[in-house]
């Protein structure tokens, strides 16, 4: 009998029909089980959210102090990725470009190709790895040593306190780390178009935004917001529903990043079909 | 032999103030999907009584005074603290109950990130709004006095042993001077001295904040030292309820092989 | 609090408004926004092929970028008007008679319009003004070479009529020029090459001269093609030079023939006279590298595709007035 009603299946109850359903569809069954609770699990997560979000009496305090944590203390790694991603994709081009004695074009092409594409997702890649990880990690042994009923216990809303906080600061910190990385991108690229040849820093910068529009730069920044929402959400949600015990907490800072790196670039994928269709 | 276990005893073990419970269970129930952690569960705190819950691991105790504080949600039965319904109250009237509540986690549930002043100010701060800065620092400081530790006031939890730890935890949840206490298996984990000494700071906390509380352990040198009355829990029931002299004096070989 | 702790929003602050630097340097830079606040002038040009041209492509003037392609539409039957937005700082250099060009920024960047020439006799452009775009360059150019090379012949011949002149005067003696053969040879090439190229200059010119009265019929192709008056214009004067080019030649190539049967009296000149030697032999080499040159003109304007219908029309009545000349 392989017909049942699709609301046992999200409910999950044992139901006369289900319990004569073979093994395998048992199996089946469990993991759209899974699918959907966890489906709805996400939904209620952002609902929660949104909500805490628009309440009242908000966690400034914490706010920056996660604004720290993931801006400020991002800011190295992302700065010496941006410097290579530049220096790199210079060295790289330079030989090709040469070929088609377009060498000139060089700066804009790698401004471009940074601005547009390479920053952001790099970028976003960096901090999946160093945010989301971070923050799977922070909430899920919190979750695992109690923490976050403590603060519920104390008084405090951890939805509100916890990932918020968290949530807005990645949203709001990542873009700027993806400025930084664009910027030092740049400089980087302008290193690499001297190492070989020589150009002045006027020259290749205006060569370099020369080629750039507004309408490069507008959709970049828009996904990159996205690109934080991602990573913050992934993160806090991974870590606020860590199971028990310590190997939870792994579990739940290394699902957070491939989890934030694989939307990352999914997000990507629709912004480019977006941005796409609109210009 | 169980004949007598679920018999109430109220009459015989409540203090005869005639004073409402503070905490008062009935018929609790609560299931992890298919697994009843606890099938039928009632009890009554009194007033200023220690409480404690025994039972083996696993047997649902600390799912019981999570309930409590609403921490988890019960499948059936009502849970009232202070005649209010745990389970039908809004986050606002939880988060005002739970002021007069304190619980201390089994790990302790210091903030890592925090340091031992900044983890005793966070409730305070939240609770108490009304303080200005100096009462605050005043009542840290006593605070800190009172469970052994003033020196520890710039430490990071990480830098703090586990006893340390469990009586900054407990500081923590006295600061706000709670009304109950619920304390979740304070002893595990502690060397005999330690927790010996940590059984001694809960009766301590007893007499001076004149708190009624709910100590959930299987730890007997504990119960022995902080029981007024004993509840015994196993396979989600209310398997024995009395004073420590009624288990000790129990012939029943499952109570027996906890007390010897 | 220790002091990391209350450093730290004034960190944040500051990487935040670093950040922000960066975004709004960067839109200032990137959109060429900082253009927006020029003020600016519309011009328009009517192109037959925009071969590519985008909306937001540069224009330049004298290799400045001074604005950038506005709009392009669809005017008439199948051209295409082309406005530009230019600087109000660039208006006082560009001419009403300035002229537009479509060409390639580097070789293989974008394509950009470039604004040319003009003369100050003209007023500067003004708003909603049409700027002329040069149609035809090829066959204008030609012709305009043409008649370069045209006068340069002519100067040429008239020396060597002189000289020739004085050749079948018969003043002088054989003696070294005889002798002399790269001299003799040199004639020789000269003249085959300037009898080549009279004949086919005869033949321009008798085909110019009816591709020119073809000019003033209306309603024929040519007549569509080129309304220009001045192209026309051209093409009437380089007629009337090539004829007399062909006179000339044909007045030389009789003299030297002249000279050649009298021997004794011709080269007696280039004895008697070493400058007139050194001179003639100038001239015989200004011969033949002119009349090369004219030999490649003509060809090409036999390939240009305004006049090659023409050529072709006429390929027959050329051949058959050509043997009688």
């Amino acid at each position: 009998m392989k017909q049942f009603h699709p609301v046992t299946k999200v409910k999950g109850f044992a139901t006369k029909q289900s319990v004569r359903l073979s093994e395998k569809t048992m199996a089946k069954t469990a993991i759209a089980n899974n699918f959907l609770t966890d489906l709805a699990d996400v939904l209620l997560f952002i609902t929660q959210f949104v909500r805490e979000t628009f309440s009242r009496n908000s966690e400034v305090k914490e706010f920056f102090r996660q604004c720290f944590q993931i801006g400020y203390k991002s800011l190295p790694l992302v700065s010496i990725t941006g410097t290579i991603m530049g220096l790199v994709l210079t060295i790289q081009s330079r030989p090709v470009l040469i070929k088609f004695g377009a060498v000139t074009m060089l700066p804009g092409m790698v401004a471009v190709s940074l601005i547009r594409e390479m920053g952001p997702v790099i970028t976003a890649l960096i901090c999946a790895g160093k945010i989301g990880s971070g923050m799977g990690a922070e909430l899920g042994s919190m979750k695992v040593t109690e923490q976050i009923d403590a603060m519920e216990v104390s008084s405090t809303n951890p939805m509100k306190f916890l990932v918020v906080t968290r949530v807005w600061a990645a949203i709001i910190m990542v873009p700027i780390l993806i400025l930084y990385a664009d910027a030092f991108g740049i400089l980087g690229s302008w290193a690499g178009a001297n190492i070989k040849g020589d150009v002045s820093f006027v020259l290749f910068f205006s060569q370099a935004f020369g080629s750039v529009r507004f309408m490069d730069l507008l959709p970049a920044v828009t996904k990159s917001f996205f690109f934080g929402a991602v990573i913050g959400f992934v993160g806090c949600y991974k870590g606020y529903n860590a199971g028990r015990g310590t190997e939870s907490v792994g579990i739940a800072a290394n699902s957070a990043v491939v989890l934030a790196s694989l939307l990352v670039i999914i997000v990507d994928m629709i912004a480019v079909q977006i941005t796409d269709m609109l210009i | 032999m169980n004949t007598a276990h679920t018999r109430p005893l109220d009459h015989a073990m409540h203090p005869a103030d005639g004073s409402a419970p503070v905490i008062e269970i009935t018929k609790l129930r609560k299931s992890f999907g298919k697994q009843e952690v606890l099938k039928n569960v009632s009890l009554k705190l009194m007033n200023g009584e220690n409480l404690v819950v025994l039972g083996k691991s696993g047997s649902g105790k600390s799912v019981l005074i999570k309930c409590i504080v609403g921490l988890l949600h019960s499948d059936e039965g009502t849970i009232n603290v202070f005649e209010q319904n745990v389970n039908s109250l809004d986050r606002k009237e939880l988060g005002e109950l739970r002021q007069k509540i304190g619980f201390l986690f089994q790990s302790g549930a210091l903030y890592d990130s925090m340091t031992v002043k900044q983890n005793l100010e966070f409730p305070l701060r939240r609770i108490k709004k009304d303080l200005s800065e100096k009462e605050i620092e005043e009542k840290i400081n006593v605070v800190l006095e009172n469970v052994g530790l003033a020196d520890a006031l710039n430490k990071m939890p990480s830098q703090l042993s586990g006893g340390m730890r469990k009586r900054i935890s407990l500081a923590r949840t006295i600061v706000v001077d709670p009304m109950i206490m619920l304390y979740d298996e304070p002893t595990t984990g502690l060397d005999p001295i330690t927790s010996d000494e940590i059984s001694m700071l809960i009766n301590e906390v007893q007499k001076k904040y004149k708190t009624s509380s709910v100590i959930i352990t299987h730890d007997i040198k504990c119960v022995r030292n902080t029981a007024d009355r004993i509840i015994m829990l196993a396979d989600g029931e209310v398997y024995l309820e009395g004073t420590l002299k009624d288990f000790e004096n129990s012939t029943d070989p499952f109570i027996k092989s906890f007390f010897h | 609090m220790n002091k990391a702790q209350r450093n730290r929003p004034v960190l944040v602050g500051l990487f935040v408004l670093i950040g922000l630097i960066f975004l709004i340097g960067g839109i200032l830079m990137v959109g060429n926004l900082h253009e927006t606040f020029k003020k600016k002038i519309t011009v328009v040009s009517l192109f037959d092929d925009v071969s590519g041209l985008q909306t937001g492509n540069n224009v330049w003037f004298s290799g400045v970028k001074i604005g950038v392609v506005s709009n392009l539409h669809f005017y008439g039957k199948s051209q295409v008007e082309v406005s530009m937005k230019v600087e109000t700082k660039a208006q006082q250099y560009i001419r009403k008679d300035a002229k537009v060009k479509i060409s390639t920024d580097g070789l293989i960047g974008n394509k950009i319009l470039i604004i040319y020439g003009g003369t100050s006799r003209h007023q500067e452009i003004q708003e909603g003004d049409t700027l002329e775009v040069e149609k035809t360059f090829s066959s204008d150019d030609m012709i305009n070479t043409l008649q370069e090379n045209n006068k340069n012949l002519l100067a040429i011949t008239t020396d060597f009529k002189a000289i020739s002149k004085k050749l079948a005067a018969g003043e002088g003696t054989v003696g070294k020029l005889l002798n002399d053969n790269s001299v003799y040879d040199n004639i020789n090439a000269a003249t085959a090459s300037l009898q080549n190229a009279s004949v086919k200059a005869q033949q321009l010119a008798g085909s110019l001269a009816l591709f020119s009265s073809g000019l003033n019929k209306k309603g024929t192709l040519a007549n569509a093609l080129i309304t220009d008056t001045v192209v026309f214009n051209s093409v009437k004067a380089s007629v009337l030079q090539l004829q007399k080019i062909a006179d000339t030649a044909a007045l030389f190539v009789t003299n030297l023939k002249d000279a050649g049967c009298n021997p004794n009296s011709a080269i007696g000149v280039l004895l008697h006279d070493k400058e007139a030697g050194a001179h003639l032999k100038e001239t015989i080499k200004n011969l033949e590298s002119s009349s090369k040159k004219l030999d490649e003109d003509l060809e090409a304007a036999q390939h240009n595709f305004l006049l090659r219908g023409f050529f072709k029309k006429k390929a027959q009545a050329a051949k058959d007035s050509l043997p009688e000349k």
